[in-house]
């Protein structure tokens, strides 16, 4: 056990920091404002992520031989929190170097690999996820978006919803129905966002402009060598991808250095001697700190080589918690922050209430927990 | 950083397993609120169990191992202080270890008799005495652990100085409390997630209702929360790390304790269940060193300042 950082770690970390200060501009705090999928950031994006990769620093995780730095998974780690920290200036590119790039490599054509992973490793594309719909959210086996194959061609009808960058992305990982089986019937099809018969419409939301969307797909044509894996092999394909994103976004960190900041600010303005305060304080740093703690004991496992197990559900569920708390000491105590007085607490405010909805919601990790944890009966369907 | 545990410690564990095994299970028809075993403490302090700190290769991470790990039995051993804090005073000194905060010497002390160890921590020193059994009462208690009263005042009866920081015996102490507390939470948890698993109603197992599935996971969270709060602070014996981790215990303490007596429904205000043995000794730490306004306030002085 070391819970130290190694000198190499601690400098990779230093290296992340020295990029981040070099290369943001001047009034970023303020410009991170607009949600990651917003136009702004998405532009700013690209040029970023361009950078990003001509240092080795946008999927230093990836193995060598495609063309990452082979590095594991604390690196991964390590570049999750300083990017995510710092207002997550690779906008919605995180996910195509987090997961979509991974799966790609593990499921992929040697066409797709040779189409798709060169612009997600130069930092050029932006992929959304076609998961949820109007009557799959978290219950996704449920969803009705049919590929129906034609000759060399899928025809797809459907809806999804509240998709992340739809507005902007390049491509679709479209999780859609191919025979009615409740889960062996679902596949995965890579549709370039531009193909005639998708609409996109913006839903407004509390967390910045062009973050999700309606997507209708009105007979569009997909050829056959767009499908990822085969037929009815989705559900196999998430599991593999979600060993990579499960986790998810380390929101802990986030959600301390926000809480640094706004117990700086109050220090600053002599608010923050009261025993009240500093005691709400240390509870929300308490779980930051907790689920900093159980992510890491996942990503030990994964440096091992192990599945990461059901206990990513734990770690999940330990960061909403952060998160909330963090948020609400702010709404408390520097409610100014939630106007325009301090953009960077604002912006951590947008985004926290993500936390527990978003890439699998609270209530299934904690039915995960129940279940694979905890070894309790399943609740009768 | 590596969170995987050494072959040491996974030795270490191994052994106290099967020195544990036989305590496992407890005859709660004779326990009342707190079981003992002196044979069993016994058999920790000759295999060295309780001294693995004095060994730097092996270090406070694993006694904090050790100390969870027993916690996890329903029997009350006095391992947490010996095996944390005893090693800044040296071996020479008998057990049990009990600590006790000038200032707040009225409160019933875990484990406290006649020829125990009572380590006084004031503001700005740290002294002992071996309590003679003219000054200490034994109290029966709600707690889950053997308990006594001291008759004395403490800071007067405390003539051994020791040449050791307040702070650093109070992060020690934090560090003991949330180890302890990890592996009380963990097994009173895996406790209730047995009963609620057997027992039967509305014709399916308690288990199967989400108002509990849910709450339980929450308690997990929070449990292992605690655990690597507690490994990492006992690794690091940061003020910080350790006010932060006895802080989260004391909290989590607090949010569970209730729920998983109410599983067991009215088994859960039985002394025929064991749950009590680990949940009411969750209450007793839950007052230790000012309680979750203690560990707060002193976490935020020494992460942000003063």
């Amino acid at each position: 056990m070391n819970f130290e950082w190694t000198k190499e770690e601690a400098a990779f970390r230093q290296r992340l920091r020295d990029f981040l200060a070099a290369t943001l501009p001047e009034d970023w705090e303020r410009f991170s404002q607009h949600g990651p999928a917003s136009p702004a950031l998405t532009d700013y994006a690209r040029s970023f992520c361009g950078k990003l990769a001509e240092e080795g620093l946008l999927t230093p995780h990836w193995p060598k031989e495609i063309g990452g730095g082979g590095l594991d998974p604390w690196h991964q780690t390590i570049l999750a929190e300083e990017m995510w920290i710092a207002g997550e200036p690779r906008g919605g590119q995180y996910m195509n170097v987090n997961w979509i790039g991974p799966t790609l490599i593990r499921y992929g054509s040697p066409e797709q690999q040779a189409r798709y992973l060169p612009p997600i490793a130069e930092g050029r594309a932006l992929w959304c996820q076609g998961f949820s719909e109007p009557g799959a959210g978290s219950d996704l086996a449920s969803l009705r978006t049919r590929a129906v194959l034609e000759g060399d061609a899928y025809h797809v009808t459907g809806q999804k919803i509240w998709t992340s960058y739809a507005g902007l992305a390049d491509t679709c990982f479209l999780v859609c129905r191919t025979s009615d089986d409740r889960k062996k019937g679902i596949s995965i099809l890579l549709v370039p966002m531009d193909t005639p018969g998708i609409t996109v419409r913006q839903i407004p939301s509390l967390i910045g402009e062009g973050d999700i969307h309606e997507v209708f797909f009105d007979d569009v044509v997909v050829p056959a060598t767009a499908r990822l894996g085969e037929e009815g092999e989705a559900w196999s394909i998430i599991a593999y991808s979600l060993t990579n994103e499960r986790l998810g976004i380390p929101r802990y960190a986030l959600a301390e250095a926000a809480l640094d900041r706004a117990v700086a600010i109050l220090k600053e303005q002599g608010d923050f001697s009261g025993e009240a305060i500093r005691i709400e304080a240390a509870h929300a740093l308490a779980l930051c700190r907790a689920s900093r703690m159980a992510s890491y004991a996942i990503v030990s496992r994964r440096c091992r080589g192990e599945a990461i197990g059901p206990e990513s559900a734990s770690a999940r569920f330990a960061t909403v918690m952060a998160e909330r708390r963090v948020a609400e000491f702010i709404v408390e105590y520097l409610p100014e922050a939630l106007a325009d007085a301090h953009p960077y607490l604002k912006m951590h405010h947008q985004r926290g209430i993500v936390a527990g909805i978003a890439a699998g919601a609270a209530e299934i990790q904690l039915n995960i927990i129940a279940t694979d944890v905890l070894k309790l009966p399943r609740e009768p369907r | 950083m590596d969170l995987t545990l050494t072959e040491d410690q996974i030795a270490i564990l191994d052994a106290v397993e099967s020195l544990a095994k036989p305590y496992a299970s407890a005859p709660v028809h004779d326990a009342g609120f707190a079981l003992v075993s002196e044979e069993l403490d016994r058999e920790l302090a000759e295999g060295g169990f309780l001294d693995v700190a004095f060994d730097a290769d092996l270090g406070t991470a694993s006694a904090a191992l050790v100390v969870e790990r027993l916690a996890h039995l329903p029997y009350a051993i006095e391992a947490a202080m010996s095996a944390l804090v005893r090693p800044l005073f040296g071996a020479d000194l008998p057990r049990p270890f009990c600590l006790v905060e000038a200032g707040r010497s009225t409160r019933p002390l875990r484990f406290l008799k006649a020829g125990a160890t009572v380590i006084v921590v004031g503001p700005d020193n740290v002294s002992s005495f071996i309590a003679t059994a003219e000054q200490v009462r034994a109290e029966e208690t709600l707690f889950g652990y053997p308990m006594g009263s001291l008759l004395v005042d403490p800071v007067s009866a405390a003539t051994t100085k020791h040449d050791v920081s307040p702070e650093d015996v109070k992060t020690r102490w934090r560090v003991a409390l949330a180890a302890e507390a990890a592996g009380l939470l963990a097994a009173a948890l895996d406790s209730v997630a047995t009963y609620v698993t057997d027992r039967q109603q509305f014709g399916r197992p308690l288990a199967t209702f989400q108002a509990l599935r849910h709450r339980l996971a929450e308690a997990q969270v929070r449990a292992n929360g605690v655990y690597w709060l507690a490994i990492n602070a006992a690794a690091t014996l940061d003020a910080g790390e350790a006010a932060l981790a006895a802080l989260h215990a004391q909290e989590s303490a607090r949010a569970t304790v209730y729920d998983f007596h109410q599983f067991l429904g009215a088994m859960g205000m039985t002394l025929e269940h064991p749950l009590h043995l680990w949940t009411y000794r969750l209450k007793a730490l839950a007052s230790e060193l000012g309680g979750r306004g203690g560990q707060a306030l002193a976490a935020a002085d020494a992460v942000w300042g003063i």
